[in-house]
Formats: structure tokens, C-alpha cells, sequence
């Protein structure tokens, strides 16, 4: 009989056994096997009354319990001898979390208290932990620098001796000579009649004081005889200028500039129109000032500093004449001038009138 | 020689004892090496394995809750245990008895000299201990094959093998429980 035969035999005659065991004793004595298989059919009669697989581990478990003075519920034991008793096996992965559910009988023994007060510790780390993170980023100052920019005015305040005046004035009528000596007519901020040395009608019908368009404070020596004070003719003459003035250009003015002011230069006003701070003169108030950007080549150079621009803020509220005072390179001076020409101003009043000024515009480029 | 151990072993007991009455947490040791003794005791006298595994545990729990009042005797601990076995066994069948009218005479007649364990239980104590140092895969065929009652077919499919080759592992097992009783015995 070679040995797959015994194999057969002896798994047949268990089959019998486990079948009908009350007859087992009868299968165990069959005279027709070998005595070989007989034996192991005694070994295999005795191994029917085996315990479960893990009943030896589970109840050693529940002792231990049982000696550290912590109780296994009724229930929890029912549950677990019910579910010995249908104890089948199981593939892994069949079950899911059977311990959560207080369905398994092979670990520890089942507390389900304990599993929800696992639960609500692990929720309360957990919320405790993103508390925790929230808290943390909103703190956290940002590592990477930001770009900014922010600008300031100041009063531009020009050095004594240094800039000439730059109003204009002249006039004349056309005289051969040069426009005589005398002192400078009254400033007023509108002209009503411009000033003369010679009067071609003697009799006016509306008579008006001559002027010149500069700052009313402007102090002037008060004389009889009004002219050109920077010349040395004494003969009485409006100059051979055009327009009414005094001198030797065009305009309404005085000396030798063009228009209704004073000085060599052009237009209204003393000097160059432009109001000086102080005296009543207040100080103009950016209504719409947009921060200028950083140049490309600043932002990646992390470049930073201060750019001052001189500007003449006009009685219209913008800015004129826009001047570099204080250069800072790679790009941003263009940047500053480039967005303060948009900006406009609520401007300089002088006794409730707009008036020019001159303004220092700081733009400060600056990472944080 | 095996005077000598059995005296080694009971004084090693008595020490077991004395630990687990200090510290119940010591209980597992005496435990282990009495549980197959007790449900074997049991196994014999009940019905079916699931009323022998509930017994064997209230037994245990008992010897737990008394150990307390263990007194060395010079007996066996196993005897004491056996006898808690026999009385929840009685206690049992009493109550049995209000609702089924069952036999005066049966196995209670040899209880009464609980700690004397006849041949078969010692059989079966050693076969138990002898299955939990088989081979794991002959283990798993032999709990498979007995206290699942398994059809060879269903073993292999779940193992993924042969059914000649789960014959084959469980005449294998068989072969070692007997070599290794004849061992014991000798």
C-alpha cells in the first residue's frame, strides 16, 4: 500500500468518526485497516475534544484583567462566548476593525468604553494639534520680503543766492530807449492795467492801479515813479518792449522777461511764480497719489532706498516740472517720475486762492 | 530521579502559589501550566466543547477570586483545581436536574476524589499540550480538520494547496502526536 492509500484511508476513516461520533469507537476498530492508521484514528477520536483555537489565549487574557481588578462586562463576555461558538475563520481583511466594534473574541477582551474614550482623546489631540497650526501660520511673520513703497512730501525751501528769479515781466511801447529807472509797481494777483512810465491818456475814464501778477506780499519799494529798477536810464521811457509793460520784451510786466510778472523770465508772479512757504501759503494735499513699482531689476537686486523729486505743484493741482534732486538708480527714478505725474493735488492756497508751489517728493522704496 | 522532580516541581509550584496569593497578576503562571489538565478533566465530562470551554473558564475565574485561601498541602495545585471543577460541574448538573430529570449515577461518582484524574484525561492533556508545539502548518490542519470539522476539500482551498497535500499534512501530524506521546510516556 504505498502512502497516498494511507493518506486516504485514514482521512475516510476521520471523515466516518467526525460524522457519527458516537460510533467512533466502532470506526476505530475496523479490522480492515492497518494497525498504523488504527493508532492515529485513537490520537484522532482524542483530538475532537480540543479547545477552540485562541480560547487557551483569550480567557488567560480575561484572568489578567480579572487580577489587575478591571471587570469584563456581562455583555462583553456574552458577546465574546457567542461569538466563540461561531467562531469561523476569517480571511484577513474580511472584518474591518472587529476590536471597535467589540466583535472579536481572539485579543484582549472588549471594553467599548475604552474605545470611545480613545476616540474622544485622539479628537481632542486632534483638534488641539490644528489649533495648534492655525495658530502657528497666523504668527508666523512671512520669510520671503515684500516689496514696498510709500512717499512723503515736503516743502522744497530754495537756497538764498543760489536760483535766480525766474518770474517774467516786460513790456514797453515801443520807445527808442531803454525803460527808465524807478521802482517796481504793486503785485497783485490779477492785472488790471499794466504798469507804464509814460501814459499816452492822461484822462482815463476808469482809472486802475498799476500792477504786476506776483504774490500781493511781495515787498516792494513804494515810489512816485514807478519802472524798470534794474535800469540806469533816467529818462522817462516804457521801453522798447511791446504789450503795455515796462521793458524791453513782450508782455504786460516789468524787466526783462515776457509777460505780466517781474523778472527775466516768463509769466506771472515774482521770481518764477511759485509761491515760498510761509506767509499764509499752506502746504498742498495729494488727492490721488499712486505708489510707483519697483523696476524689475530693483525688485531682483532687492534694491532699495529713497528717490527725491522736485516738483512745482501748479494752482491746477499737478505737478509740473518734475525733477530728479536725489537719484537712486537701477531703474526707480524712471518708476518715480513715471507715476508721479499722475498724481494730482488739492493745491497750495494762499489766503483761500490755489497757488503754485514747490514741493520735495520723497518715494521711499523699501522691503520689509 | 523522578522523586526528586516531582519534589523539584512541586516545591516550584508551592513558590508559584505564594506569588500569585501576593500578586494575582502571577496567576497566568500557574495558569498555563494547569489549563490543559482542567479542560481535559472538563472536556471529559460534558456534552460538547463550547459547555467544556465555558466551564473551564468559571473554574479558572474561581481559583482566581480564592487563591487567597489556598493552603499548601503538599497536594497538586492541579488537585484543588480539579476539585473546583468537579463542584461547578455538580453545581451544573443540578440545575440541570430541576428542569430534566436526569440519572442519579453518572460521572459525579468519581468527582468526589477530584485531584485523582484517570488515564484518559492524562491522554488527552498531554495529546492538547503535544498540538500546541506542532508545526504551524500541521497545527493549523489538525484545528481545521477537528475542532472546525473541515472537509479535507474546504482546508485546501482555504490554504491553497492539494488536498493530497492536507492528507498528507495531517497524517504528518497525527505520525508526530503519536511519536511524541510514545516520547512522553517513555
Amino acid at each position: 500500500m504505498n502512502n497516498f492509500s494511507v493518506y486516504d484511508e485514514l482521512d475516510q476513516a476521520i471523515d466516518q468518526m467526525l460524522a457519527a461520533p458516537a460510533n467512533a469507537s466502532a470506526v476505530r476498530d475496523s479490522s480492515d485497516r492497518e494497525s498504523n492508521v488504527d493508532e492515529l484514528l485513537d490520537l484522532a477520536s482524542d483530538l475532537r475534544h480540543l479547545p477552540r483555537n485562541n480560547f487557551k489565549m483569550r480567557l488567560k487574557l480575561e484572568l489578567e484583567w480579572a487580577a489587575a481588578g478591571r471587570t469584563v462586562s456581562a455583555a462583553d463576555t456574552d458577546a465574546q462566548t457567542q461569538l466563540a461558538r461561531e467562531a469561523k475563520p476569517v480571511a484577513a481583511g474580511g472584518q474591518i476593525l472587529t476590536n471597535l466594534f467589540g466583535k472579536s473574541w481572539s485579543g484582549y477582551p472588549v471594553r467599548r468604553v475604552n474605545f470611545v474614550a480613545s476616540v474622544a482623546m485622539h479628537a481632542v489631540m486632534l483638534l488641539l494639534m490644528g489649533a495648534g497650526l492655525v495658530m502657528v501660520k497666523s504668527i508666523v511673520p512671512r520669510v520671503e520680503p515684500q516689496l514696498g513703497v510709500s512717499s512723503r512730501l515736503e516743502p522744497y525751501i530754495a537756497p538764498i543766492g543760489i536760483h535766480e528769479s525766474h518770474g517774467g515781466g516786460s513790456g514797453g511801447a515801443n520807445d527808442k530807449p531803454r525803460a527808465s529807472v524807478g521802482a517796481a509797481p504793486p503785485a497783485a494777483r490779477e492785472q488790471l492795467t499794466p504798469p507804464v512810465v509814460l501814459r499816452n491818456n492822461q484822462q482815463p475814464r476808469l482809472t486802475a492801479e498799476a500792477t504786476v501778477i506776483a504774490p500781493p506780499d511781495l515787498n516792494v519799494v513804494r515810489a512816485r515813479q514807478i519802472g524798470d529798477p534794474l535800469s540806469d536810464i533816467a529818462a522817462l521811457s516804457n521801453g522798447p518792449g511791446v504789450g503795455g509793460g515796462i521793458g524791453g520784451r513782450a508782455g504786460d510786466g516789468v524787466d526783462g522777461g515776457e509777460g505780466p510778472g517781474r523778472g527775466n523770465n516768463k509769466g506771472a508772479g515774482c521770481c518764477d511764480g511759485i509761491y515760498p512757504f510761509g506767509n499764509g501759503v499752506s502746504m498742498p494735499r495729494a488727492i490721488y497719489a499712486p505708489e510707483p513699482e519697483f523696476s524689475d531689476e530693483a525688485r531682483k537686486s532687492k534694491y532699495q532706498g529713497e528717490v527725491t523729486l522736485l516738483a512745482t505743484i501748479g494752482a491746477d493741482g499737478r505737478p509740473k516740472n518734475l525733477t530728479v534732486v536725489r537719484s537712486l538708480g537701477m531703474g526707480l527714478d524712471e518708476k518715480a517720475l513715471e507715476t508721479v505725474r499722475t498724481w494730482r493735488f488739492d493745491p497750495a492756497k494762499k489766503d483761500g486762492h490755489p497757488v503754485a508751489v514747490q514741493m520735495n517728493i520723497i518715494v521711499n522704496f523699501h522691503l520689509f | 530521579m523522578n522523586a526528586i522532580a516531582n519534589l523539584a516541581n512541586l516545591t516550584d509550584e508551592r513558590l508559584l502559589i505564594e506569588a500569585a496569593q501576593h500578586d494575582p497578576g502571577r496567576f497566568a503562571e500557574l495558569y498555563e501550566s494547569n489549563f490543559h489538565r482542567v479542560y481535559a478533566f472538563v472536556a471529559r465530562r460534558t456534552a460538547d466543547r463550547e459547555e467544556a470551554q465555558d466551564v473551564t473558564a468559571e473554574v479558572f475565574h474561581q481559583a482566581l477570586r480564592n487563591i487567597g485561601r489556598f493552603q499548601w498541602r503538599g497536594v497538586p495545585f492541579a488537585a484543588w483545581l480539579l476539585r473546583i471543577a468537579a463542584n461547578t460541574l455538580a453545581d451544573r448538573w443540578q440545575r440541570a436536574a430541576r428542569n430534566v430529570e436526569v440519572p442519579s449515577e453518572g460521572p459525579m461518582e468519581d468527582l468526589a476524589a477530584a485531584g485523582v484524574t484517570d488515564t484518559e484525561v492524562e491522554r488527552r492533556t498531554m495529546l492538547f499540550q503535544l498540538v500546541d508545539r506542532l508545526p504551524a502548518d500541521q497545527r493549523l490542519v489538525i484545528m481545521r480538520r477537528f475542532v472546525d470539522q473541515r472537509s479535507v476539500r474546504d482546508i485546501a482551498q482555504e490554504l491553497g494547496r492539494s488536498e493530497g497535500a492536507i492528507k498528507q499534512l495531517q497524517f504528518r501530524a497525527l505520525e508526530t502526536l503519536r511519536s511524541q506521546a510514545r516520547n512522553h510516556h517513555e
